[in-house]
């Protein structure tokens, strides 16, 4: 149903809104108060004249107010995060409140994922690109990863580009091991991590089989630097990417641990791994969140990194308190969620934007099977943890900002940053990985006989989902997306049959 | 005709087109002169060519997309081969770096530049200072773009390891942005790196995280005062509570040190209604409280959070209350 009809109130919503923003700067010099309590009535009033007209007596309980007023603190100092902050919160309260009336929402005031249209947009990423997009000449097999896990995400059957994604891949390899951005480029973590995972999402032999898993290993030996972390390519920069990358390949293709001697560090004891939690640990900030590399700021795209990349060396109750202060770093990571948008920021003082719903909102599974410790299985039998810490964030707050604000309304489709920003398949892939994600519980899951037999860095296969099924939700079940595994972002099941295909062939 | 194909400088060169694969997936539909320089570069490439006319290529190819790691690492390597002037090409990357501030690869390329420099000049400490008054000079004027721009901050972070700079004059600069907009965090964010990695008094290779019993008092009662002095001016900006708990940490002090002045923007009464400020303020001393036994006290403080101050994260104060009993 469409809440409002008829444009006159649109147009008053959108008056008052301003002007309520722009009070602030005045009180400033009249007021000698530190803050003022939040001006939360401007939106309630504008919901109590208008709702009872639309739907009497019935919606104020649909959508919560904390999604439909200011913070209640705000500071009266006016400085130019808080400008972008107000312009975001009043760019996003129409969209949140259901009072965009072209429109159509659920009684809680949520619109339907528009599966049909992102699933074009999408297939249209994939399509012959127009010139500007040489910028991205360097990045392209992002495209196939960012459309091909989102199409999964959604339903949609992707071995169609089986063949064509292989012929493309096919001339991006070095011989030296690793994928560049385009052929002739030199290889690079980033390209090569969405290659990877863009074949191992149409899977089959001839898909993974293309992959020259020996040159892959000693470029990686090349790639490792003796402090512990990798290149992005040789003879470039060294961030937690890297880390995170390299991580995921070894694991992924079942590479062997110890280094290649064409490692500039080679050495009988040392191998990929050595040394690479600490330099991670090394990353946390005094914050609590985790940079790109030591030294610098706090954000969240990296902490992801950082809390994945211990996922596949160990489990993730083992190792993430031992080398990351995690009470600190869950401190930080709630406090990227804000209200009334319900969506992450990446930084403190920074603004929300759809793709942290999955940069810090996949930290969360990660950081709930830290706490909760792994379920136990004994042959069928499989017994949760005696107690669950639950959900530390507000999974209705991110699907609100998912399903509101982060929809192209044009028949353009995909997902976006927010409301002001067009849409692209960056966003489409990691929007709909965060509302996954907050439609799933995930479990660690450990055998009370582990063995040693089964390889090495098995931590990353012992994941399984539920569905999160609530009295109350928010979103309709149609609006459910598909799993994708909590540490490679790939449709589940997908990244363990990759790894027994390359398991099964014993050496390289 | 394109660009390079009827130049005779080019004539030796035969250039290599760009292999797609068989109905290729999101092929970029290149200009002509793009495709061409391309094809130009592939060879050079493969050939192993390090002479000027790569450096005009590159910066050509530059000029159409910047964000071609490729081409920066290889100009990279043919300026370090012919011996190029470093101060030109610096001079040329400012201008590149100013038209694309998200851009990656220009802040690595720097950083290979200035550490070829730097061992040029590692024994004349007048072209080392005025070395770092460039850089600075190039990093403010990229601050004026944003602010908050992360690549620009890590580079500025490892050009104050590089070159020294863990001085008075850096915290100054910060000081300036910090006037600008006290809710900087990449501001204050680089601050405690300068005032907790300074090699003059910090134990090497503490962690961010960590207690360093070498930082001196003076030190940290200098931050703690500068950190209460921004909180005062906007109680409910995180940047200098975040800023004040990392303090406490580094210096081994307890938070309840900070009690009194965290409670100036917490007022509950008995009876009536609370006066809360900050939320952040709060938070703070609800783990003031839990740290002296004060349960009840830490418990309503969680309380107020999740059901009226910070409701959005009321799931994370409620397992914060599970964890003080």
């Amino acid at each position: 149903m469409t809440f409002l009809r008829g444009k006159k109130q649109r147009v008053r919503f959108v008056r008052r809104a301003v002007a309520g923003h722009d009070r602030p700067n005045n009180q400033q010099i009249e007021q000698p108060e530190l803050c003022s309590q939040g001006r939360s009535d401007t939106l309630d009033e504008i919901f109590e004249s208008l709702f009872p007209f639309v739907l009497p007596g019935k919606t104020a309980s649909m959508i919560p107010d904390l999604f439909t007023t200011l913070p209640p603190i705000r500071d009266l100092l006016h400085t130019g995060s808080s400008q972008v902050q107000d312009e975001t919160i009043q760019e996003c309260l129409p969209f949140l409140s259901g009072l965009k009336l072209d429109i159509e929402c659920n009684e809680h005031g949520i619109p339907h994922l528009d599966r049909k249209k992102h699933i074009t947009f999408l297939h249209h990423s994939l399509r012959n690109l127009p010139a500007p997009f040489v910028a991205a000449d360097a990045s392209r097999p992002w495209f196939f990863y960012w459309a091909l896990s989102g199409l999964v995400a959604m339903g949609e059957d992707v071995s169609q580009y089986r063949e064509r994604l292989i012929s493309t891949l096919a001339p991006i390899q070095n011989s030296g091991g690793g994928f560049g951005g385009g052929n002739g480029q030199m290889s690079h973590l980033a390209p090569t991590y969405a290659v990877i995972l863009s074949l191992i999402i149409v899977g089959g032999a001839e898909a993974l089989d293309i992959i020259d898993r020996k040159a892959m290993w000693k470029w990686l030996g090349a790639l490792k630097q003796p402090d512990g972390g990798f290149q992005m390519c040789v003879g470039g920069e060294e961030d937690i990417r890297g880390a995170y990358i390299a991580a995921v390949i070894i694991t992924l293709l079942n590479l062997p641990l110890q280094l290649s001697k064409e490692s500039l560090f080679w050495s009988r004891e040392a191998t990929l791994l050595t040394n690479l939690p600490e330099w991670i640990s090394r990353c946390q900030t005094y914050e609590g969140g985790v940079s790109s590399r030591p030294d610098a700021e706090a954000h969240g795209a990296y902490a992801f990194c950082a809390l994945a990349c211990l996922s596949i060396l160990d489990d993730p109750h083992i190792i993430i308190p031992e080398y990351l202060d995690v009470p600190c770093l869950i401190s930080w990571l709630s406090a990227r969620q804000y209200a009334p948008e319900g969506g992450f920021s990446g930084r403190t003082n920074k603004l929300v934007d759809g793709c942290y719903s999955h940069w810090v909102g996949g930290c969360w599974p990660l950081i709930e099977a830290c706490l909760d410790g792994p379920s136990i299985s004994s042959g069928d039998h499989l017994s949760a943890p005696l107690t669950s810490v639950g959900h530390l964030y507000s999974r209705e707050g991110l699907i609100r900002y998912i399903l509101c604000c982060c929809q192209e309304q044009s028949k353009r489709g995909g997902l976006r940053d927010k409301p002001s920003h067009n849409s692209d398949s960056y966003h489409t892939c990691y929007v709909l990985a965060g509302l996954s994600s907050a439609q799933h519980k995930w479990h660690f899951n450990t055998s009370a006989t582990k063995t040693e037999s089964s390889g090495m860095l098995t931590a990353a296969y012992q994941w399984t989902s539920d569905p999160i099924l609530e009295y109350s939700q928010i979103f309709d079940e149609e609006d459910r997306v598909n799993t994708w595994h909590p540490i490679f972002a790939i449709p589940e099941g997908a990244s363990e049959r990759a790894r027994s295909h390359f398991e099964s062939k014993g050496g390289f | 005709m394109g660009k390079y194909e009827g130049d005779p400088v080019w004539d030796d060169v035969v250039p290599i087109p760009q292999d797609d694969g068989e109905g290729a997936l999101a092929a970029i539909a290149y200009t002509d002169e793009y495709a061409e320089a391309m094809g130009y570069l592939r060879a050079v490439m493969a050939a192993k060519e390090y002479s000027p006319r790569v450096l005009d290529l590159t910066e050509h190819i530059i000029s159409m997309n910047a964000a071609h790691y490729t081409v920066w690492l290889y100009r990279a390597s043919t300026l370090l081969a012919l011996n190029s002037s470093i101060p030109v090409e610096l001079e040329w990357v400012n201008n590149v770096a100013l038209d694309n501030q998200k851009n990656y690869q220009i802040w690595h390329h720097r950083q290979i530049l200035i550490d070829h420099l730097y061992d040029s000049m590692s024994s004349d400490p007048a072209a080392l200072k005025s070395l770092a008054e460039s850089e600075v000079a190039f990093m403010t004027e990229m601050f004026n773009e944003d602010s908050k721009n992360y690549h620009v901050w890590s580079y500025r972070q490892w050009v104050v390891r590089k070159l020294d700079l863990f001085d008075k004059g850096e915290i100054e600069c910060i000081e300036t942005l910090l006037r600008q907009d006290v809710r900087n965090n990449s501001a204050w964010s680089h601050r405690f790196f300068v005032v907790f990695s300074n090699p003059k008094y910090c134990t090497p290779g503490s962690k961010a995280t960590e207690y360093d019993p070498k930082i001196p008092g003076e030190i940290l009662d200098r931050e703690i005062e500068f950190a209460k002095a921004a909180t005062f001016e906007a109680p409910q900006n995180q940047s200098p509570w975040n800023y004040l708990r990392g303090v406490l940490k580094k210096g081994g002090r307890k938070l309840s040190s900070l009690e009194c002045f965290a409670g100036e923007f917490v007022k509950i009464p008995e009876v009536g209604e609370e006066d809360i400020k900050s939320s952040h303020a709060l938070d703070f001393l609800a783990d003031v409280w839990a740290q002296k036994g004060e349960n009840e006290k830490a418990d309503k403080a969680l309380t107020l959070l999740g059901d009226k101050y910070d409701r959005i994260r009321k799931n994370y104060w409620d397992w914060r209350r599970t964890s003080l009993k």
